[in-house]
């Protein structure tokens, strides 16, 4: 036999009623055999399917949609917007057409170019992306840091900073060596929750390193230490990624003195 | 210039992942899912200016069901099979091997498959509410919103796959008792 009121009881097991509505149910509850076998049963199946593990989405078709959306973003604007000297008369009037759009242009140039012409940038998310593809992400897999250290020895130009901030919840996760602005650059890779950070290093050109952004959804820090540029690149958040930024740099302070 | 692209990133992309996960458990294969899933952002993206108020995650995953009911008609293919992760080597994340977090830990890995079988196996209209409700934490308006029923609808739905999945797993579990035997 059972209960008529078990959508109610079920209703009061998601949540879904008020206090009144809640107190009355309990005090059935308290008399109703089958809607307290049924409060466990749901109890149970609720523990189950939330012990599942939860999938997201894979790298590769985030990467693949991002691709995809930057497309569609550029498609609409080149459809949409006019270009911005036109919607200026002022500009046109002032400087003339030709001259106007060349300023127009050259400012566009200057003003965008960090963020969407920079190939630096461009080759980080690339190669960040590229390192989460199966079996590129570490070439060597150690947790410890003197066995991370000197493998970039022999592998890679440059000799980046390795800590493992595993009690932090910053664990080191292994190293690799990239090829990007023409050089073998060494990565340390450091894993933060479920998230991969992959720290880039390579010996600067003494410029200023670019400011931070995102670049398809993945967040890019840039520091320098020395002549040594660093780059962090995570789908984590913000401070999250800052929090491993200011440990190595810390530790980059503490290398220098010792 | 890039507003809206900037706008879409911070309201809507975060829940990409249970974007996958919904469209994981309407889909017969994991990469019919993929394209359900990049078709439904794109979609959301050329419709983004549409989105009023702030339940984003409704609206999306709104948008990922009629992807996906529009694809199976397309295809019209009736078995369901239980997604392989095919993704999991490409998955940075599943290549560490991380330890599991406790709350995975308390189902075996063979009780877990047991059960994606179940589920799996769920009339598809039961199979949505389930999933909207247990593993996306929606509550009845935004599951009656996103499968286009009324609030009754979802709550006898959401019983009836509870009940079923409970009497399969009772079914399974007897018959391997059995075959122990």
């Amino acid at each position: 036999m059972t209960c008529a009121d078990r959508l109610t009881t079920q209703a009061y097991f998601d949540g879904e009623v008020d206090a009144v509505a809640a107190a009355g149910i309990e005090r059935h509850v308290a008399q109703c055999a089958d809607c307290r076998a049924l409060l466990q049963d749901l109890a149970q199946t609720h523990a189950a399917i939330r012990s599942m593990a939860r999938q997201g989405a894979p790298p590769a078709l985030r990467a693949r949609i991002l691709r995809s959306l930057d497309e569609a973003a550029a498609a609409e604007t080149s459809r949409s917007s006019p270009l911005p000297w036109r919607t200026r008369p002022f500009w046109m009037g002032a400087f003339g057409g030709a001259a106007g759009a060349a300023m127009a242009a050259t400012l566009a140039w200057y003003t965008l170019s960090p963020a969407i012409g920079n190939p630096l940038l461009d080759d980080l998310m690339t190669a960040h992306v590229r390192s989460l593809m199966p079996s590129h992400l570490i070439d060597v897999a150690s947790t410890d840091q003197h066995t991370v250290k000197p493998w970039f020895a022999g592998h890679a130009d440059v000799s980046p900073v390795v800590v493992d901030f595993a009690t932090q919840g910053y664990p080191l996760v292994g190293g690799r060596a990239d090829y990007f602005a023409h050089q073998r650059s060494a990565v340390v890779v450091y894993q933060h929750g479920p998230h991969v950070i992959n720290v880039f290093s390579w010996a600067g050109n003494r410029r200023q390193v670019p400011a931070d952004t995102t670049r398809n959804g993945y967040r890019m820090m840039f520091w320098q230490v020395g002549d040594l540029d660093y780059c962090a690149v995570s789908d984590t958040g913000w401070d999250e990624l800052r929090g491993l930024v200011r440990l190595l740099q810390r530790s980059s302070a503490l290398d220098n003195r010792g | 210039m890039d507003d809206k692209r900037g706008r879409f990133e911070a309201q809507v992309l975060p829940h990409l992942d249970a974007a996958c996960r919904f469209a994981r458990w309407l889909s017969h294969s994991s990469a019919d899912a993929d394209d359900v899933v990049q078709e439904a952002i794109l979609r959301a993206f050329r419709s983004f200016d549409s989105l009023r108020g702030s339940d984003a995650k409704s609206w999306l995953l709104t948008i990922v069901r009629n992807c996906q009911a529009t694809a199976h008609r397309r295809q019209q293919r009736r078995a369901w099979v239980p997604l392989p992760e095919e993704h999991d080597a490409e998955d940075g994340h599943a290549m560490i091997a991380s330890t599991p977090d406790p709350e995975t830990a308390s189902i075996g890995a063979e009780q877990e498959g047991t059960l994606t079988r179940l589920m799996a196996a769920l009339p598809e209209d039961h199979r949505e509410v389930l999933v909207l409700r247990e593993i996306e934490d929606m509550d009845y308006r935004q599951i009656a919103n996103i499968t286009n029923v009324p609030i009754g609808t979802v709550m006898s739905r959401l019983a009836r796959a509870r009940a079923g999945l409970k009497s399969q797993w009772l079914k399974d579990v007897e018959g391997e008792l059995r075959d122990v035997r």
